[in-house]
């Protein structure tokens, strides 16, 4: 069974005649408990088509079905609650918010999912140990490595047990060993069935995930299976 | 009420980790401005109240007994004295006889008969030196020679706006006399009787009523002006502390007293004016204060409106993982409740903890009253509700403009 099931999927930029076509017309689908990476070089779309396929944009046109849900057709303050329900997001830049502590970050989409306050601790703590920070849970995120960070930033993801694990280049702001560390995880992550899709733009990365999908200039240009 | 939680979470943390001197400058605009709000008028009223209670202390006591409808006088005042004895309630009292009558100075020097002389229509009050100045304390007043003495005949106690050299202060607008000094002799003409005084002291107050008088015993009050049947024209009481004059009232209502004069309390009886010149400041007051509300709920916004911009970008990824508009938005009126809170809190500890204690200590000194700080519990309030509402009004506009744009853009830095 497909969990995402994109069908000709276009996305432009702009008006009149500055008009940039960035995504020309993408099928995907991902199949449930699969780890599909995304290659290309920068500029390819990759981002692009990551946000669309994460209910975070609106393709110009074309279906994406998530989880049987077209997320084409819903409102903005529905696709945040499917995005909460749904979805795990791994930024480039750790994006935590820095007055929060680890695990303050952490409880932050447990609490809106409306976990009470204790299992929410419970719950974020473990995320926290199972990304091997064990007992950082109420260091600030100035207080913690880059490496450290973006751990902390998907343990949030994990958290909440999404459906589907997005990361848009986890590693490119880590050094080699931090980022290493970072595509372990995630590889551990999907052993455990997390259904996963990562971009990233170095070969060696993709060493884990189950299939590797090539972009160039807004289109699927080759596709390898692991 | 998930929102809410984490609204709380997200405002709280964020107050937590600013900068304290940051906060530290906001809480004071805040608390300049609810003091701005409170004050301004409070002293504007304050400076009425401070008049207010100086005609009660000075002249019109607590309860004020005149002649009733249709009468020239309280009638039966003898009794009515009597029967004071039985009202445990009554601090002191005095009997008051009013009238008018010409007053001339410098009579004796004056050789040639064509020169103008030296007279002043002016109010005479007769009393009984004593029981007056255990009253209204008068005798503090007297700022040349000394009080009535209740054992001697034949002095007169002038206010000092009747004094010549009082003029230039207040302009001509009375008839004054060349009186100088206590020890000079006047003389008190009513009809055809003319009496000779000798000047015992001369009184002032920032009440009216005791600097434009003259006072005399009241013995040769009613022999002057004829009152032989000795009914006063005023009777003013002073309640002890802990009884209520409104009390007092009804019990002299209850007994039959008003059928011989007017009974009115204090709050019944004080000028008009008084009362409405107080509204007038306070609706000044509070017109001054408003513009002070405004330029805070500037200062808000803008506070706001910095710190969500500069979390932007976080603000986008909490959109992102799935957080509600609603519980960003919350998080920033949490902050400007919490400014307001907090400086109001302030304020107000400063303006009941000291401002009004060190009024009352030290008076404003103004030429008609001695000016305090007036701060009605309930109007604070209403006026703290007032700032309150509209900080978080002022802080939940800047917060919706960037909570509602695009949560990509936002996350990507975009425009
Ligand atoms: N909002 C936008 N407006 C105009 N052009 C955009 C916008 N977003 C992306 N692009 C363009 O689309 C192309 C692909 O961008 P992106 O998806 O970020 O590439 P990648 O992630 O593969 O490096 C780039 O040329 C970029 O300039
Ligand atoms: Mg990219």
């Amino acid at each position: 069974m497909n969990i995402i099931e994109a069908t000709n999927i276009h996305r432009t930029f702009g008006k009149g005649a500055v008009v940039t076509h960035v995504l020309k017309g993408i099928d995907i689908s991902v199949k449930a408990g699969e780890y599909v990476a995304i290659m290309g070089k920068s500029g390819a779309g990759k981002s692009t088509l990551m946000y669309q396929l994460s209910a975070l944009d609106e393709p110009t046109e074309g279906d994406i079905f998530i989880d049987g849900e077209n997320v084409v057709e819903l409102s903005e303050r529905e696709r945040t609650e499917f995005r909460l329900n749904t979805l795990g997001y791994i930024f480039q830049d750790y994006a935590l918010v820095p007055d929060l502590s680890a695990r303050e970050n952490v409880m932050m989409p447990l609490l809106m999912r409306g976990m009470n306050w204790a299992k929410a601790e419970q719950a974020a703590d473990r995320a926290i140990d199972s990304v091997g920070l064990i007992g950082k849970y109420h260091n600030l995120p100035a207080e913690l490595s880059g490496g450290e960070q973006q751990r902390v930033a998907i343990a949030r993801a994990v958290a909440s047990e999404p459906k589907i694990l997005f990361a848009d280049e986890p590693t490119a702001n880590l050094d080699s060993i931090s980022g290493k560390q970072v595509i372990d995880l995630i590889g551990e992550i999907h052993k455990r069935g997390q259904t996963i899709v990562m971009v990233t733009h170095e070969e060696e990365y993709t060493a884990d995930a189950d299939r590797i999908i090539y972009m160039e200039d807004g289109k699927i240009v080759n596709e390898k299976k692991n | 009420m998930r929102s809410l939680r984490i609204g709380l979470l997200l405002g709280l943390r964020q107050i937590q980790r600013a900068s304290i001197w940051t906060t530290a400058l906001i809480i004071f605009v805040m608390m300049l401005t609810f003091l701005n709000l409170v004050v301004v008028s409070g002293v504007l009223v304050g400076l009425i109240t401070g008049a207010e209670r100086a005609v009660r202390n000075e002249s019109l006591g607590d309860i004020i007994l005149s002649e009733p409808t249709g009468e020239k006088t309280i009638i039966e005042t003898n009794s009515i004295v009597s029967s004071f004895a039985s009202y445990p309630e009554i601090d002191s009292y005095s009997i008051r006889y009013k009238s008018n009558a010409v007053l001339e100075a410098n009579y004796k020097e004056r050789r040639n008969l064509n020169t103008e002389r030296d007279i002043a229509t002016v109010n005479v009050t007769g009393i009984d030196p004593a029981l007056e100045d255990n009253m209204s304390h008068i005798s503090d007043d007297v700022v040349r020679g000394e009080y009535l003495d209740p054992n001697e005949e034949g002095y007169i106690l002038i206010g000092y706006y009747y004094l010549e050299e009082s003029a230039d202060k207040f302009g001509d607008v009375f008839d004054t006399l060349g009186i100088k000094n206590p020890g000079e002799t006047v003389r008190l003409t009513v009809g055809d009787i003319s009496k000779e005084f000798v000047v015992k002291g001369i009184i002032e107050s920032k009440v009216d009523d005791v600097s434009l008088n003259t006072y005399i015993p009241e013995r040769e009050f009613r022999r002057l002006f004829g009152r032989i049947d000795q009914n006063a024209d005023q009777r003013v009481i002073r309640v002890k502390s802990g009884y209520s004059e409104d009390d007092l009232k009804k019990a002299f209502v209850t007994n039959g007293l008003n059928a011989y004069a007017k009974i009115q309390t204090f709050e019944e009886g004080k000028p008009k004016f008084i009362t409405d010149i107080k509204a007038t400041m306070n609706l000044l007051g509070t017109f001054i204060g408003s513009i002070g509300l405004v330029v805070a709920s500037i200062t808000i916004f803008i506070i706001i409106f910095i710190n969500a911009l500069s979390r932007r970008r976080h603000i986008g990824i909490l959109k992102g993982i799935g957080i509600e508009r609603q519980a960003i938005e919350i998080a920033y009126v949490i902050q400007a409740a919490f400014y307001a809170l907090a400086g109001s809190a302030l304020g107000a500890l400063l303006i009941y903890g000291f401002l009004i204690g060190y009024f009352e200590r030290n008076p404003i000194a103004f030429p008609f009253s001695d000016g305090v700080l007036v701060a009605p519990a309930n109007e604070t309030l209403l006026r703290f509700i007032v700032l309150f509402i509209t900080t978080l009004v002022a802080g939940f506009i800047p917060a919706w403009m960037i909570v509602r744009q695009n949560t990509l853009n936002a996350i990507l830095g975009r425009k």
